[in-house]
């Protein structure tokens, strides 16, 4: 049984059909890439799976329990975490705060009553603090408010705080849209050794073709909301359809 | 190592005690407590753990003795001393007023300074604090503890009402709610409920027991005490005071604090690594308002009498300039902003410092307001800290 699944996943904006019908399986530790033209449905996909967004039509299902009535919340809980496409960490607060919030939300769940209780008492918590922030190499930094840090170190810092929630399955919206060449590299080296560290199911979004084909097991083509191919890197390259539609006739 | 308290100095005083628990061990750690060789053993663990609780319990104790000092300091100060009080022109019940301001105001902060909520309302929760302290004093019991008692259950049971309402919206809409709902509860107190509340006139017949049946808190406190707290009532308006620093300490160091920041920074963010925002910000509402609903309490317990007022808009807007005039943020920074507040619209409107002030004190009060604003964005605590950074620089470099 597959981690997480969508089955016949539509959702209609008034008469726009963004995703129609989209049905995915996604296995655990696998690494899955969505791509396609720009209003393909990609970001809509993802912010069904988020619960950002009720769907009109379809079911989800993770870990083999539909998540259709949860909220955005609880399904961060149940371990389904999200990097967004722009840096969205909390400006005001140091980086180590940052990313302790996030580990906190994983250790503490979504509401307890405990407002007289220390956060220190919570030893967990700085723990994990630390391990993200090693990860995402940020550990010198720790101390810097977060909107001081440079562009690069932002949206690593937000792939941290998506990382500390200790998540099943990751889905990152273009981790490397706006980075320069080199921190590009930086952040898909990043992501791979997240990825094998912590045995992560990743679905990426991503624009950048090179990185795409490098990084994925398994590749979904969105055009106009519809999956019109899927499968290895070899496959998709060859697809004439996607070829057609995404990529305008132009050989890979 | 791991040390990740929220302040830059703690965490030094910290990392040394860990240090030294470290030694023990063979684990190396670098001063800027970077690259930890070899593992730390789950003892150093619990060390460090201990240590960072022992260094917050501290602190924790400083800021409440700091606060028993000053309440205890400030009417003698305001009201007694020679030539401060005289400059001050300060009496002793106008101090208690001051405290009662102040709760209301450092329980305001937490919505506002915290979770980045304006709310429009809180004369409701403040006015309903008072009225049903009033009330039941008229009717059920004078117990001054048990007065206080009535008047932040029926708050809070308020507060989770017109929270669970006015928290549909966020930003501007969440504020104009909260107006709305306050308003409708300033109408219905004005001629629907009067025959409970005593519409325009406000709720006379206030009558306040002393304390735990002994001690009436009009007289004056025996000895020492007397001279710097002055009566019963300031003392036990003090009290109150001093457990509401502590309990809004506890709070802000609670998860809860850390949560209300990250809603204030980023909601959806906060959203998304798991907690439940709507939750949060419903729980900053009601805490705020149990403070409020004490404030409200206090006030009746002071004054003896309840203004329809104090339901009004103007109360609200009232706790918003007191709040931001302080420091929005910062734990006692309201307290000021309310001592000012208030000392404007008691001292300066009796024609002080010069007798043709007395009829232009709200536009003191708007040029004390707009100066703050401008000059210190932080509130006059934002300027107490500034001072101190510079006076401790001044010390370094010597």
């Amino acid at each position: 049984m597959a981690l997480l699944e969508t089955q016949g996943l539509t959702k209609r904006f008034g008469g726009l059909t963004a995703t129609d019908d989209v049905d995915l399986a996604i296995e655990e530790g696998e690494r899955v890439s969505v791509i396609g033209p720009n209003g393909a449905g990609k970001t809509t996909l993802i912010n069904q799976i988020t619960r950002l967004l009720d769907p009109s039509e379809g079911d989800i299902v993770f870990k083999n329990e539909s998540i259709l009535q949860t909220e955005p919340h609880e399904v961060v809980q149940r371990g389904i975490s999200k990097s967004f496409q722009t840096a969205s960490i909390f400006p005001e607060l140091t980086v180590e705060e940052n990313a302790e919030i996030a580990a906190l939300g994983a250790e503490h769940g979504s509401f307890r009553l405990n407002f007289f209780r220390h956060r220190n008492r919570y030893g967990g918590v700085s723990e994990a603090t630390r391990r993200t922030l090693e990860a995402v190499s940020l550990w010198e930094q720790r101390d810097m408010e977060a909107s001081a840090l440079p562009y690069g170190d932002k949206r690593r810092l937000e792939i941290g705080i998506a990382l500390a929630s200790e998540p099943d399955l990751l889905l990152m919206d273009e981790p490397t849209a706006g980075m320069s060449p080199e921190e590009t590299n930086a952040t898909v080296s990043l992501i791979d050794e997240v990825q094998e560290d912590l045995g992560l199911t990743l679905v990426l979004i991503e624009h950048d073709m090179e990185i795409v084909f490098d990084f994925s097991d398994r590749i979904v083509v969105l055009n106009r909301g519809r999956v019109i191919a899927e499968g290895t890197p070899g496959e998709i390259q060859d697809d004439p359809d996607v070829q057609e539609a995404y990529l305008g006739g132009v050989e890979l | 190592m791991s040390d990740e308290s929220a302040n830059p100095a703690d965490r030094t005083e910290t990392a040394t005690t860990v240090d030294t628990a470290d030694a023990a061990d063979t684990t190396e750690t670098e001063a800027d407590g970077g690259e930890t060789l070899g593992g730390a053993s789950s003892a150093s663990t619990v060390a460090s753990l201990q240590a960072r609780w022992e260094s917050a319990r501290d602190r924790e104790l400083t800021v409440i003795g700091l606060t028993i000092v000053g309440v205890s300091l400030f009417p003698y100060l305001f009201a007694r001393a020679p030539v401060v009080s005289d400059l001050l022109q300060g009496y002793q019940e106008l101090a208690s007023l001051m405290l009662v301001w102040g709760i209301f105001a450092i329980g305001f902060d937490i919505l506002l300074g915290r979770t980045g909520l304006l709310s429009f309302g809180h004369a409701a929760l403040w006015g309903t604090g008072a009225y049903a302290a009033g009330w039941a004093s008229a009717n059920i019991t004078t117990f001054p503890l048990l007065l206080v008692a009535i008047g932040v259950v029926t708050a809070v049971f308020l507060s989770v009402v017109l929270g669970w309402l006015s928290l549909r919206r966020g930003g501007i809409y969440f504020a104009i709610l909260t107006l709305a709902f306050a308003q409708m509860i300033y109408y219905m107190a004005s001629a629907p409920l009067a025959f409970i509340t005593g519409g325009d006139n406000g709720l006379t017949g206030v009558e306040i027991g002393s304390l735990l049946g002994v001690f009436d808190l009009g007289t004056e406190l025996p000895s020492v005490a007397g001279t710097l707290l002055g009566t019963w009532r300031y003392a036990f308006i003090g009290a109150f005071l001093v457990l509401s620093v502590t309990a809004i300490y506890r709070i802000l160091n609670s998860p809860y604090g850390i949560v209300f920041q990250a809603i204030r920074e980023n909601e959806q963010r906060a959203e998304f690594v798991g907690f439940n925002v709507w939750r949060y910000k419903l729980a900053a509402f009601v805490l705020s308002g149990t403070f409020a609903g004490l404030a409200g309490a206090l006030f009746t317990i002071h004054g003896q009498y309840v203004p329809l007022s104090s339901l009004y808009w103007q109360t609200s807007g009232e706790v918003v300039i007191m709040t931001v005039l302080g420091g929005v943020g910062s734990l006692l920074g309201p307290l000021f902003g309310a001592g000012i507040y208030l000392w404007v619209e008691y001292i300066v409107s009796g024609g002080y410092p010069f007798d043709w002030i007395a009829p232009y004190w709200l536009l003191v009060l708007g040029l004390v307001f707009v100066t703050v604003v401008v000059l210190f964005p932080e509130g006059i605590w934002g300027l107490v800290g500034d001072l101190r950074d510079r006076v401790a620089t001044r010390l370094e470099e010597r």
